[in-house]
């Protein structure tokens, strides 16, 4: 049916390019935007022309910005002495909700999986570790993700680092705020008990 | 631990079926290839969230549909738990009381079963493998957040053997070798502490049901030390293999190559073994497992006893049909036969005919 009206199909192909998105959605956010008013549909496609067009990665530290270097590393008041690794933007701006951390940043765009064939080259740790050379850092703060990925990267980097004699530490396995410790599932309470320090 | 109901749609041959069950007895008969071990395997499932016969998954779709289900609804300790799984060709989507699950463990415990099928005897004799999947799937019900441990596991132990196969330099493999040393000797860690709590009831009851004078025996590839010490012993092995490792490209020490011995009279019986001591020895340790649950969770798990009526002749097995007739928990066994449905114990229980995947509640006198 949709094949008689190619512009339409054309629509609902890209959409479910979306991760998370499957045909179904697709069709219903198409229709969605079929019955949109004229400017509506405008403001969108110029939306996403204008991220593509004026964001790019920080040469600095890998974060999206529009301008190079991004305003996190270009804010003299953030501590200089502490940086947080992370394996995507999205992580970034989540510690950064927490304000729970005043320093700088760097983005790898991944994690270590050979099964998808991803090794240290993929990944922005090359930089990373020019970056760590040129001094002042006291603290690397590593945040990957708490997946078999996200640890074999965290292992891997504080191998790399500890030559340099900087002092590495990893995100701790937390119990969620508000939780109560019954319904945390095992895993996390094995963690957060393996993970255990001094008051 | 009981199964008050099953409804499935579209599950093998099984086009439709809602089946009330007796809280005891459950006899399920019929000729054979009508779907009668595909009835247990259903129950099995929502118990383990996996085939006992190592199907996959959209092999237990039935071939003219996209999707199957099943639901059920459990009564644990006083309370009632619907569970469902919609089974989908490339996964499976399982609920508990309408509420999808984040982790597949979620959804382990709240139906426990002990399985006996004679299609796992030539685990007894085959491969490590088959010994280890006994094990595995014995701990899981006891303990659903192994399942995490495991997956977190394979999927390590994948990809080092992928670096190993590429050639990687050992500091590229350093993090997955150390990862695959934290998460190995935690899962040896669990298998030997099961073991230890098992193996007193597995010794009697073993000597109960047909071993006669014999004595029995289970013994882990890995001698049992603590957990920092398993930790140190699999690194130091990894080591004094890394050169063979590479070499073939495959990680030749952890949980994946161990193995379980079934001893008798300190002998394997895997080389010396007659059938028959294979079969006691396999139904002592589900015995054990179900006097284990009893202990652990202070409620009977649900027996599943597939095609197990040839073994009502075998005299060898009286004590082992004595241990299963007399528990209190509920109980699904299926036949082909007639002499099983004369048994007088099973004289109390409920009776349903399978026939070309149509399942009918029934009496044996009727069917
Ligand atoms: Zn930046």
């Amino acid at each position: 049916m949709l094949d008689s009206i190619p512009s339409f199909a054309r629509l609902v192909a890209e959409l479910a390019k979306f991760p998370g998105v499957g045909n179904k959605t697709a069709t219903r956010l198409a229709f969605f935007l079929l019955r949109q008013p004229k400017g509506q549909a405008e403001a969108l496609a110029g939306a996403i022309l204008d991220l593509q067009r004026n964001t790019r990665f920080c040469s600095v530290c890998f974060h999206i910005t529009e301008q190079d270097p991004c305003a996190l590393c270009c804010d003299p008041g953030r501590d200089a002495t502490l940086l947080c690794v992370v394996e995507e933007p999205q992580a970034l701006l989540a510690i950064e909700r927490s304000r729970s951390f005043k320093g700088l940043y760097h983005v790898l765009h991944g994690a270590l999986s050979p099964l998808d064939g991803i090794g240290p080259e993929d990944l922005k740790i090359a930089p990373l570790i020019s970056r760590l050379e040129q001094g002042g850092f006291q603290e690397i703060l590593i945040a990957t993700n708490f997946t078999v990925e996200g640890d074999a990267t965290a292992l891997y980097l504080a191998k790399l680092i500890q030559p340099l004699g900087i002092r590495v530490t990893r995100l701790a396995y937390g119990i969620p705020m508000g939780s109560e410790l019954e319904y945390v599932d095992e895993a996390t309470v094995n963690r957060a008990v393996e993970g255990r320090r001094d008051i | 631990m009981i199964l008050e109901n099953l409804k499935l749609r579209c599950y093998r041959n099984l086009t439709e079926a809602d089946i009330a069950w007796n809280e005891h007895f459950n006899i399920i008969y019929g000729q054979n290839a009508q779907g009668k071990t595909n009835l247990l395997e259903a129950i099995y499932l929502l118990g383990h969230l996996k085939s006992f016969r190592g199907a996959r998954g959209n092999e237990l779709i039935n071939h003219a549909e996209e999707t199957a289900w099943v639901g059920a609804v459990v009564t644990q300790g006083v309370v009632k738990h619907r569970l469902e799984i919609g089974l989908q060709k490339n996964g499976r989507n399982p609920r508990i009381d309408g509420k999808t699950v984040q982790k597949l463990s979620q959804f382990l415990g709240y139906f426990r079963t002990v399985l006996f099928t004679p299609e796992e005897l030539s685990n007894v004799k085959g491969f490590p493998a088959g010994r280890r999947a006994l094990l595995d799937r014995a701990i899981l019900q006891t303990e659903p957040a192994y399942l995490d441990r495991v997956q977190e596991y394979d999927r390590v132990l994948r990809q080092r053997n992928q670096l190993l196969k590429q050639q990687a330099d050992d500091f590229q493999l350093a993090p997955w070798t150390e990862a695959l040393v934290r998460t190995g000797s935690r899962i040896r860690h669990d298998r030997q502490v099961y073991l230890k709590r098992l193996l007193p009831h597995f010794c009697q009851v073993y000597r109960e049901i047909g071993g006669g004078q014999e004595s029995a025996g289970l013994n882990y590839s890995i001698e049992q030390m603590p957990l920092e010490q398993l930790t140190a012993h699999l690194a130091g092995a990894l080591e004094r293999l890394a050169l063979r490792e590479k070499k073939l490209g495959l990680t030749l020490a952890g949980p994946h190559r161990d193995d379980l011995d079934f001893l008798v009279e300190g002998r394997s019986l895997r080389a010396f073994g007659s059938q028959g001591q294979q079969r006691s020895f396999l139904l002592a340790f589900k015995a054990a497992q179900v006097m284990d649950l009893e202990v652990q969770f202070k409620e009977p798990p649900v027996l599943l006893l597939d095609d197990l009526a040839s073994e009502l002749d075998n005299r060898r097995q009286e004590g082992f049909f004595n241990f299963l007739l007399n528990r209190r928990g509920q109980v699904f066994l299926t036949s082909a036969q007639t002499p099983l449905l004369t048994e007088p114990v099973l004289q109390t229980g409920s009776f349903f005919k399978v026939d070309q995947g149509m399942v009918t509640a029934t009496s044996p006198e009727r069917g």
